[in-house]
């Protein structure tokens, strides 16, 4: 077994990314995962901000880097193994008419039906990966690459909050009405970022997610009734 | 300690007042900026004056225009960009503890250098905290500025006020006039081509007015060979290079993570330079060579 390390690029003194050149995947989130937890863990105190994103985590140090430490960690966590959430969240999507404007053209561009796509893209489960754009904007593998489509080159001026939305190889849910270029199918009455409650989401990374179509009078009922997804 | 709530009327304000603390910390793997102060030395420098804690909520101001009134007595601190304050109507120095009466009228004009005061009061302000902060943002708090109209609260009858007599408080502004940002190179910046990166570092970039409190974007153009990356994470001062060749620094309400190649970091001690440079004024990278 061939296990990679990271590649460590110190930004000046007080930020330090480490990067996998692999392609994302499962087996990556679970070395991002593990040496997140193990950098939290054993350099904690040393942490000034962490942020992670699909090949990379970089920490801001309070100090100086601790570089004996951190090289240590990176070489003994690049040996563990860990286990992904079996977590799967359930969310309603209603499909489609006035709460997916481009599934029609999108089915057309695609020459499918939009049951057609409706099914494909709520057949899979997506992996949350982790959280950026927007607060609650979860970054999600796992999209059919036939459903792939390139972004709008004019982006929307304000996409609904609870959205779901195509754009290049990713799919993703609007969790607050905001500008942006992807093509939206459809529509989920759930909330996706609720500032008043910490945590503010309900999922984390690693958990898994699959879309749920629903009717538009289930999409009522549930809007009148929001609440957290439900666990499969 | 005695406490009763009284309110600031802000009569009339331009666009970006906000209510600033020292942001939103712990909440960015769920995608939450950190919407920290734009000039944290300033903003530190009043709550020190005032005897604060160093997070006690300001007022973050980025327009002239600004007309308060005070419905009853405080002190507060005035910080960051030189403007012309009129108390009354009279003009007034901003250095130290301003003693402020029940119905006093404070005014903020021109800037004459800078582009972003800070307003400390005794206390702090007492607005609504979302996730820990009272940091404005859209999305996160009901309001994303403060707009006329508004009522801020604060604290009045304070049993231990400031004394101010014999301070005499010493404070730099030369920051405002510096040029030089010092930046690092990013993790992308080794795929520029070199005369590239010798542009970056040697040319004069001069402030657009596409300026907020998400990101300042630069009016020079830089030819980009490299192709967007997988979404990756960014720090306020990260300077991003766009498909389209702009340059855009990261400020304290950016998103956390983007697309775009990351070329440079700023020195954190000079994220406060650029943050108080104006649209139309010029700024010059210049690297650091030893980490």
């Amino acid at each position: 077994m061939v296990e990679l390390t990271p590649s460590v690029f110190q930004i000046g003194p007080q930020y330090t990314e480490i990067k996998w050149s692999e392609q994302v995947s499962d087996s990556l989130l679970i070395k991002r995962l593990s040496l997140e937890k193990s950098l939290l863990k054993d350099l904690g105190n040393e942490i000034d901000d962490l942020r992670v994103a699909y090949q990379s985590i970089v920490v801001k140090w309070k100090n100086q880097f601790p570089e004996d430490q951190f090289q240590k960690l990176i070489k003994t966590t690049s040996t563990q193994r860990a286990t992904l959430s079996d977590t799967v969240w359930k969310i309603p999507v209603c499909y489609g008419g006035q709460f997916g404007k481009d599934l029609l053209n999108l089915a057309s561009e695609k020459k499918m039906s939009e049951e057609e796509i409706v099914q494909l893209h709520s057949q899979a489960n997506y992996r949350i990966f982790f959280y950026g754009f927007l607060p609650g904007f979860m970054y999600l593998s796992g999209l059919d690459p036939i459903l792939s489509t390139p972004r709008k080159s004019i982006p929307d001026r304000s996409i609904p909050s609870g959205s779901v939305a195509i754009g290049g190889d990713q799919t993703g849910v609007y969790p607050l009405e905001s500008p942006g270029g992807w093509h939206i199918i459809g529509r989920s009455p759930i909330p996706f970022f609720t500032p008043s409650s910490i945590p503010p989401v309900w999922g984390k990374a690693g958990d898994l997610i699959q879309f749920n179509p629903i009717s538009e009078s289930e999409y009522e009922r549930l809007k009148r009734n929001p609440k957290h997804p439900e666990q499969v | 300690m005695i406490k009763d709530i009284a309110y600031l009327n802000l009569i009339q304000t331009g666009p970006g007042t906000k209510i600033r603390d020292l942001g939103r910390t712990g909440l960015v793997q769920f995608g939450v900026p950190q919407s920290g102060p734009g000039d944290l030395e300033a903003f530190l420098w009043n709550n020190h004056l005032l005897k604060n804690s160093p997070g006690d909520a300001q007022l973050e101001i980025q327009q002239p225009g600004l007309k308060l009134q005070f419905e009853q007595a405080c002190q507060i601190c005035i910080s960051g960009a030189l403007s012309t304050i009129k108390l009354n109507g009279k003009n007034i120095a901003c250095i130290g503890v301003i003693e402020i009466q029940e119905g006093d009228l404070l005014e903020i004009g021109k800037f004459l250098r800078g582009s972003l005061i800070y307003l400390g009061i005794r206390g702090g302000f007492q607005t609504q905290e979302i996730l820990g902060s009272r940091s404005q943002l859209n999305g996160i708090t009901d309001a994303a500025s403060i707009t006329k109209g508004a009522k801020i609260p604060f604290f009045t009858n304070l049993s231990n006020p400031v004394k101010t007599t014999f301070s005499h408080p010493k404070w730099d502004n030369s920051y405002l006039e510096k040029e030089e940002i010092r930046v690092y190179p990013g993790p992308e910046w080794y795929l520029l081509d070199p005369n590239e990166q010798k542009m970056l570092l040697s040319r004069d970039f001069h402030i657009s007015i596409m300026k907020n409190t998400m990101a300042i974007q630069l009016e020079e153009l830089v030819s980009n060979q490299i192709s967007d990356i997988l979404t990756a994470p960014v720090y306020p001062g990260t300077i991003q290079l766009t498909s389209g060749g702009k340059l855009l620094v990261l400020q304290q309400d950016a998103q956390v993570t983007g697309g775009y190649p990351r070329v440079l970091q700023i020195d954190e001690k000079d994220l406060r330079v650029i943050a108080q440079k104006a649209p139309g004024q010029k700024i010059r990278f210049q690297l650091v060579s030893e980490v």
